[in-house]
């Protein structure tokens, strides 16, 4: 268990505890947007090389969802953050 | 009322054959916990806290933010629904027939859990009293020390054979018995 990733609720926990759900980037469009726009939010990804925010939800802890930010080249985490203070920060800027 | 599902305790042949007396590293189940999930309404986390903490003959256990197990060896289930519920903004689930609750105790506790779980459990880091949801062999548990070398722990019922031969098994080495606490 060498991946580890550190909770802001649960502390220092094996990557094992946690399912990996995706890029948090991409915002739902509004339901009255086009199929172009749906199809884009549903399937189509950048999947970059290198500093990357994803949700990981503690399946095994506090089953919270969270934003890790993370090199997925070299797994240094930048920071992880409850996706609900992520998106309120978000919507602060 | 919650479907009884206990009249039979789902580790009964898992223990069934242990005889004899318990040793210092000893696991015990308890045979009729009463669990409740309890959960708080948003803004409400930090009243709700409050509040449980000041509940009698009830444990309180964290699992996440605004969300705790109630538990209770003493009390009955009518009782510590009433307790909880009499708190404003709280939700609540019965658990008791859905979760199993096991006691570890002895001088290798930490030395047998160390193999279940990917969290430092020593004395100075988790202390008496705290308790955290954690994967506890490859099973999401909530463990709890409730003790100096005394650690509880509660999965659910239709892991609590796997989780129980697990932890019997890292136990081995160190000379592990296991008995139901009132057999
Ligand atoms: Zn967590």
């Amino acid at each position: 268990m060498a991946s580890l990733i550190t909770c802001p609720h649960c502390g220092t926990r094996p990557k094992e505890e946690f399912s990996i759900r995706g890029a948090a980037a991409p915002r739902r469009p509004s339901p009255a947007a086009r199929d172009e726009v749906w199809h884009r939010y549903v399937y189509v990804r950048d999947n970059p090389k290198g500093r990357y925010e994803e949700y990981w939800h503690h399946a095994a802890g506090c089953r919270r969802w969270l934003v890790v930010d993370r090199d997925n080249l070299t797994h240094e985490v930048f920071g992880v953050t409850d996706a609900t203070d992520h998106l309120t920060a978000e919507a602060g800027e | 009322m919650a479907l009884n599902l206990l009249h039979r305790h789902v580790l009964e042949d898992h223990i069934l054959g242990f005889h004899g007396g318990a040793n210092p590293n000893h696991l015990s189940v308890v045979r009729r916990p009463v669990i409740f999930s309890v959960l708080a309404h948003a803004g409400r986390e930090g009243q709700v806290r409050e509040a449980l903490a000041k509940a009698e003959d009830i444990a309180i256990r964290a699992c996440g933010p605004s969300e705790w197990l109630a538990v209770s060896q003493t009390a009955g289930a009518e009782h510590v629904a009433a307790q909880l519920s009499a708190i404003p903004g709280v939700s609540l689930a019965e658990q008791s027939d859905g979760k199993v609750l096991m006691a570890i105790a002895g001088p290798s506790v930490r030395r047998i859990l160390a193999k279940c779980v990917a969290v430092d459990l020593h004395p100075d880091v988790f202390a008496e009293g705290q308790s955290a949801n954690m994967m506890c062999c490859h099973v999401v548990a909530n463990l709890a020390r409730t003790g100096a070398d005394t650690f509880e722990i509660i999965v659910p019922r239709s892991f609590a054979g796997s989780v129980f031969e697990e932890l019997t098994e890292m136990g081995r080495e160190h000379a592990l018995t296991a008995s139901f606490l009132d057999a």
